[in-house]
């Protein structure tokens, strides 16, 4: 009875040995496949033809192209206007609502802002085109700052409401102790305090804006266009070289913002 | 320098009646501790006072200033936290600078300001380093220093050397006597040990659980004339001893059941000392004379065996059994190395204390 | 220590007043356009008579087999793309949560970063892999798996893989999250007891994880609904999904009561959904 014990512990070990990498390879696997669509773009846009799939030949051309391009730089101009002034209005208005909230039923709101993440961005989208239009509000820069800035806050306020939340607020009583009023402690303790929130906050606004697309497609009407929303007509039109060039350029800038903001969270949680 | 007077103040957190008609009055240029157990509402008292927290009834005056509704900072009080509330952000000098900053004081000003206030807290070495740079004890006197700069009517402290250890806390002690003597600015410290407050005050007030004060008062005062039994408990220990009050011309005795009669001084406050009264009698520990053999030119005298003796180095505690089953305890000083008399378990002992030294409680 | 209110009886409105445009903007951007669009899918002109107008005719104008059909395709699409990533996702948190004994967050960071690297790029990259002449063909046409290359682009074949990829992320974290909670000395005291790594995968580890596997779930299901870029490019755009369905109405026939008839005729069937699955994950977790 022992020694059949021992042989079958044997071969299950040895069976075990071998099956133990399945995981591994699998995960390999996935994470490859999940690389490869990124990584071939990135190649073929330094095609000479990047519209075969054959390779002919190694060039900068597309890229360059990318710069003298009027309509992509207007694309651009559109993207980083509407960008900045989302992160700009997220922000503000998120600071204000969580320190001058606090003492308010307002605190207790804090539930409404999830509805922007609950519910499928076409729905959202389509709500507000719907407000424009029969409000007859010209669609246009403004209504996609609208549209972003929408967006923004459900992801602004949760991160700036719990750094709130972890601040000792005996530092507000003490300002307030010394002489300051609300204001003043809001400009020279609580946002100094706050700031490793309010900069990833704001970075994540200004990925998600960039990258935003639905939004963008619906509330941005005939005569604005943003980079994604080129990126996209481009594709359907049967893409240009350049999409190519333009797709990656986009993916680095993106993937550049993203590492800042994963670096600045590790760093900050040192302190 | 004005005086803090607190009228009928009350005030209720989440449906229970924290303080209820409290009346308080601090002098000017005192330093004044507020001794209580945990919960007893001192914090909140002086919450109260910096203006963190609304009463729920009743009137804060500083001098003849109503305060009551006045914001936190127009209110000429500072308060050092328990924990500091140091800007992580500034240094030094900004944390204490900061007031200043808020009153748009001249740059020189502040500058000359902040270096002498930081040299009365022995920190003028210190002056740009950040926060995180600094010990416990050091960021204690930056929070001092920040609150002091501003010259407050009155500096609130929150248990302030909490956070500190055994020997800092005693060094910190005397640094703060010194400081309110230099300031002269009225010091409100807020304790649950009674060694700190008996320390540092020029008067203070006992809290008991149930947001009353119990008595204000002198160090001494209240250590040798406890109005209740609770500040006799409190503040120090005691012997108490319930027994039946015998008032006859002027001479006053305490009737003991199975152990005897006492004698006795009538309290102050004489309207509640009637004959035949319920009282009890309180007997420090240190105030009783313990020996084997009898002594004569005492008033009192107990008889009792030894159950217990703990050796404290400066003192031996004796717990003496009495015939009727409860415990007597006597501090006493260890001021022979070879003492003429040796103390032992189980010895018979007596015990003797004057009738000065008695004080009766009501309850 | 509590938070306080402010003291001075001024600054209170001042306070709340300030402190509102952040609330504002959700009620009036998100919450009242969202009332606004039930109102107008019960409506067939934007006169000012409000409540004569209600009518029931766009909604019956949807009760066509093709609208159904649209709405069915999007409900398989979105229900059959959670179950694939769950089924792909579930090994991987797992791997990355009982696993990986360092750079748990260098892997989590490099499967969170195609998705935060834009939607449509994403989407845009695969082409390259699903073409007739792409690199999925090529590698099997090398490899002799097949003769002629297999067309995958503009079919829904090609929609599910991408969408599968794309979504992925959404699932794997969810679940890896709710596993690093779970107590290692559990999955020992398991192992101690006899059980096998299978045994101890269904009896504790999957049970502890199914918060993890519910929230996924809904993190795909809710968005794949109403994915809109995905079935465009990738679909060929001549099969009409919800997302691209509702985006006719609205920018190509400019019927917005039709199309808000649609969106919340779409939305109610989603809401459906979501509540069956809700009780099915209930009934699993007894």
């Amino acid at each position: 009875m022992e020694l059949q014990g021992k042989i079958s512990l044997k071969t299950r070990r040895s069976y075990r040995r071998g099956r133990a990498y399945l995981l591994p390879i699998f995960v390999g696997l996935v994470y490859l496949i999940l690389y490869s669509p990124i990584i071939v773009l990135i190649v073929f846009s330094f095609n000479k033809n990047p519209l075969s799939f054959k390779w002919y030949g190694f060039t900068f051309d597309w890229y360059k192209q990318l710069f003298s391009s009027v309509e992509i730089l207007d694309a651009l101009k559109n993207s980083l206007i509407v960008a900045f002034s989302s992160v700009f209005l997220c922000i503000t208005m998120a600071l204000f609502y969580v320190f001058y909230g606090v003492s308010s039923f307002l605190n207790r709101l804090m539930v409404i802002f999830y509805g922007s993440l609950v519910a499928p961005e076409i729905v959202l989208a389509v709500c507000l085109l719907s407000i424009f239009t029969f409000f007859s509000i010209p669609l246009g820069l403004t209504t996609l700052i609208v549209g972003h800035t929408l967006i923004g806050l459900a992801y602004v306020v949760p991160i700036i409401k719990s750094s709130f939340l972890e601040m000792d607020y005996g530092l507000v009583e003490a300002s307030m102790d010394l002489g300051a009023t609300e204001s003043q402690t809001f400009y020279k303790i609580v946002i100094p305090i706050l700031s490793p929130a309010i900069i990833s906050a704001a970075l994540l606004v200004l990925i998600v804006s960039l990258d935003d697309f639905l939004i963008s497609f619906f509330c941005a009407g005939a005569s604005v266009l943003t980079l994604p929303m080129y990126i996209f007509s481009e594709i359907r039109s049967g893409a240009t070289p350049v999409v190519n060039a333009l797709s990656t350029l986009l993916l680095v800038v993106s993937s550049f913002l993203i590492l800042i903001l994963t670096a600045f969270k590790l760093r900050t949680r040192v302190f | 320098m004005r005086e803090i007077k607190l009228k009928n103040i009350k005030k209720i957190f989440n449906g229970e009646i924290v303080l209820d008609g409290l009346n308080l009055t601090i002098p000017k240029g005192e330093f004044f501790a507020l001794l209580g157990p945990s919960g007893s509402g001192k914090t909140t008292l002086l919450r109260l006072i910096a203006g963190f927290e609304k009463a729920d009834a009743g009137s804060i005056f500083l001098g003849n200033q109503d305060i009551t509704s006045l914001p936190i900072n127009e209110r000429r009080v500072n308060t050092v936290f328990q924990n500091y509330a140091l800007f992580p952000h500034f240094n030094v000098f900004d944390n204490v600078a900061y007031s200043l900053k808020i009153k748009k004081v001249k740059k020189d000003i502040i500058e000359q300001k902040v270096i002498n206030v930081l040299k009365k807290v022995h920190l003028e070495r210190h002056i740009y380093k950040e926060i995180h740079q600094l010990s416990g004890g050091q960021q204690q006197r930056v929070a001092l220093a920040r609150a002091v700069i501003n010259e407050p009517d009155v500096l609130l402290l929150d248990e302030p050397l909490a956070a500190l250890d055994l020997k800092l806390r005693e060094k910190m002690l005397v640094e703060l006597i010194d400081l309110q003597e230099v300031l002269k600015t009225t010091f409100v410290y807020v304790t649950h040990d009674q060694f700190e407050a008996l320390t540092v005050a020029d008067r203070m007030a006992i809290m008991n659980s149930e947001g009353e004060i119990e008595q204000v008062g002198t160090p001494k005062e209240i250590y040798e004339f406890p109005q209740s039994s609770f500040v006799a408990r409190f503040v120090g220990s005691t012997n108490l001893i319930k027994g039946v009050l015998r008032s006859e011309d002027n001479k006053s005795s305490i009737e003991i059941p199975d152990l005897g009669s006492f004698e006795a001084m009538l309290p102050k406050k004489r309207e509640w000392a009637c004959n035949g009264c319920s009282v009890l009698m309180s007997v420090r520990p240190e105030k009783i004379e313990i020996s084997k053999k009898k002594l004569e030119g005492f008033s009192n005298c107990l008889e009792g065996t030894v159950d217990s003796i703990v050796y404290h180095g400066r003192s031996t505690q004796y717990h003496v059994a009495l015939k009727n089953g409860s415990m007597i305890h006597v501090f006493e000083q260890n001021e022979e190395h070879f003492p003429q008399e040796v103390i032992d378990y189980d010895d018979n002992v007596f015990m003797y204390w004057q009738k000065e030294n008695v004080v009766l409680l009501e309850k | 220590m509590k938070k306080n209110k402010f003291e001075s009886e001024g600054s209170k409105e001042h306070s709340f007043a300030v402190a509102l445009p952040a609330v504002l903007w959700q009620i009036l951007f998100l919450y009242l356009p969202l009332f606004f669009l039930i109102y107008i899918s019960f409506v067939k002109t934007l006169d000012y008579a409000v409540l004569k107008n209600l009518t029931l005719q766009n909604y019956k104008t949807l009760i066509d087999f093709s609208y159904f059909k649209i709405i069915s395709r999007s409900v398989a699409l979105a229900f059959f793309n959670s179950l694939f990533c769950l089924i792909l996702a579930y090994p991987i948190a797992y791997f990355l949560a009982l696993r990986v004994k360092r750079l748990k967050n260098l892997f989590i960071f490099l499967l969170v970063l195609p998705f935060w690297t834009n939607f449509l790029v994403q989407a845009y990259a695969w082409f390259f892999i699903l073409d007739n002449n792409g690199i999925l063909n090529k590698f099997l046409l090398k490899v002799g798996i097949i003769s002629s290359p297999l067309h995958i682009l503009n079919t829904p074949l090609a929609i599910y893989i991408v969408m599968l990829f794309c979504y992925l992320p959404f699932m794997v974290l969810p679940i890896y999250s709710s596993m690093t909670k779970i107590d290692k000395y559990l999955l020992e005291a398991s192992s101690d007891l006899g059980a096998t790594s299978w045994q101890t995968l269904g009896h504790v580890t999957l049970p502890l994880s199914l918060s993890g596997i519910r929230n996924g779930f809904f993190l795909v299901l809710i968005p794949s609904f109403g994915e809109f870029v995905i079935p465009i490019l990738l679909g060929g755009g001549k099969v009409m999904y919800v997302g691209s369905m509702i985006s006719y109405f609205f920018l190509e026939t400019k019927n917005v009561f039709l199309g808000a008839a649609f969106t919340c005729f779409s939305g109610f069937i989603l809401i459906l959904i979501a509540l069956i699955v809700y009780i099915l994950f209930r009934k699993l977790g007894k």
